[in-house]
């Protein structure tokens, strides 16, 4: 009798340990576990051209005091996204040195 | 019986000893984004890049080089990583993942923007119709962080920095200082973009009839959408980052001398001043971006 005890109170711990240790391992949520190593490089597919920018073609941020009226408009008259407000002017990039 | 015992313990000391290995074994370990750790957080910023590279050996030379990028090497398990730094500060991160023999893959910086709690940033990009590709995964001192694709296809990352966010301070000649993403769809990937980070969204005056879009938070630009060229089919809508630096025609000019390719010779942008796009011995593309204090000449006129 005092056998059988030890025997389940011992499949019981092993049980426990297992769990804990499988806890530690594997979090929550979408965290896919503590995997050794860095599980985040991802390739691009692979055959496609980069480049290919006609005239014209603008890509960097406006300068301080671009006019947000200045050129063509070119952009659906009803867009998708929620334009900023008309009295809003263009950001542009921090002007602030890192002080070193 | 007294065996059966003994037999139960061994199960349990080995149990023990595998457990403990498990949990002791190496994590991959990456430096904070901020020292000291600030409490400043700036969704929807881009505020790191890891190259993606087959060669990471060839990626140290060309970037040191060219940007006069330091490194510091992270081997944990079968991971090679390395972090680069500019005066002592991380500007981005190398890791190398191999290639298969025949295997044809395009090397690529990966974009990670700032966010205040990157499981519930996942929900809400897979709600708006993104795609997850890496679930979010913790890396100790770095934060959490989860890679997805936008609607168009686009790869980018999100990042819950545990040391807080970058200030917003000019950034340096060596520096990532832009992010555009070029799209079949600006129009309705900047919908996404606003839904998912809340970015403030402007229309952007262009002179070549396709559509550019601006992405802003707390008053700064972050981001541009860019239709693609018109040969789109030949093209995937991509991220792509720029690096400031003094002189992008002499940049692009060392780059090509040691074993890159100009994608986009130097050109005048909106902001006056010369872009270029360029692409690693590997293939990876990066933009050029010159940038002066005195870059609103164009938009002044």
């Amino acid at each position: 009798m005092k056998t059988l005890v030890h025997g389940r109170s011992m499949r019981g711990l092993m049980i426990i340990v297992f769990a804990a240790a499988a806890g530690c391992v594997a979090g929550g949520g979408y965290d896919g576990g503590a995997e050794v190593g860095y599980d985040v490089g991802f390739y691009e597919p692979f055959g496609y051209d980069y480049g290919g920018w006609g005239p014209g073609y603008g890509v960097g941020p406006p300068g301080r005091g671009f006019d947000r009226g200045r050129g063509g408009g070119h952009g659906a008259p009803h867009p998708a996204y929620r334009p900023a407000a008309p009295s809003r002017s263009m950001p542009s990039l921090p002007t602030r040195s890192r002080n070193r | 019986m007294a065996s059966r015992y003994r037999c139960s313990l061994g199960a349990l000391c080995m149990l023990l000893i595998m457990a403990t290995a498990v949990i002791a074994a190496p994590t991959f370990v990456l430096p904070p984004l901020v020292r000291p750790a600030s409490t400043e957080h700036h969704p929807g910023k881009v505020i790191w890049t890891d190259l993606v590279t087959p060669d990471i050996a060839g990626a140290k030379h060309f970037y040191g080089e060219l940007f006069g990028w330091k490194f510091n090497d992270v081997h944990i398990g079968a991971s090679d990583y390395s972090v680069a730094l500019l005066n002592g500060n991380p500007v981005g991160g190398l890791y190398q993942r191999a290639v298969r023999p025949g295997e044809q893959r395009q090397p690529a910086w990966l974009t990670f923007i700032a966010v205040r709690d990157a499981a519930a940033a996942g929900r809400n990009i897979l709600a708006h119709g993104g795609k997850m590709l890496t679930p979010t995964h913790s890396y100790p001192d770095r934060g959490q962080q989860a890679v997805f694709a936008d609607p168009q296809g686009a790869v980018f990352a999100v990042l819950q920095s545990s040391s807080g966010d970058p200030e917003d301070v000019l950034a340096a000649p060596g520096e990532w200082i832009w992010s555009s993403v070029l799209t079949h769809d600006p129009d309705t990937d900047a919908a996404f973009y606003q839904d998912v980070f809340g970015y403030e969204v402007f229309e952007v005056p262009s002179n070549d009839g396709s559509t550019h879009i601006l992405l802003s938070t707390d008053d700064y630009a972050r981001a541009s959408l860019n239709a693609l060229p018109a040969d789109a089919a030949k093209r995937h809508p991509h991220w792509l980052n720029f690096v400031r630096v003094d002189s992008a025609t002499d940049t692009a000019a060392r780059a090509e001398a040691l074993g890159g390719r100009v994608l986009v010779k130097p050109f005048t942008d909106r902001h006056g001043g010369l872009v270029a796009v360029i692409a690693d011995p590997a293939g990876a593309p990066f933009g050029l971006l010159e940038w002066t204090d005195t870059d609103s000449k164009q938009g002044a006129k």
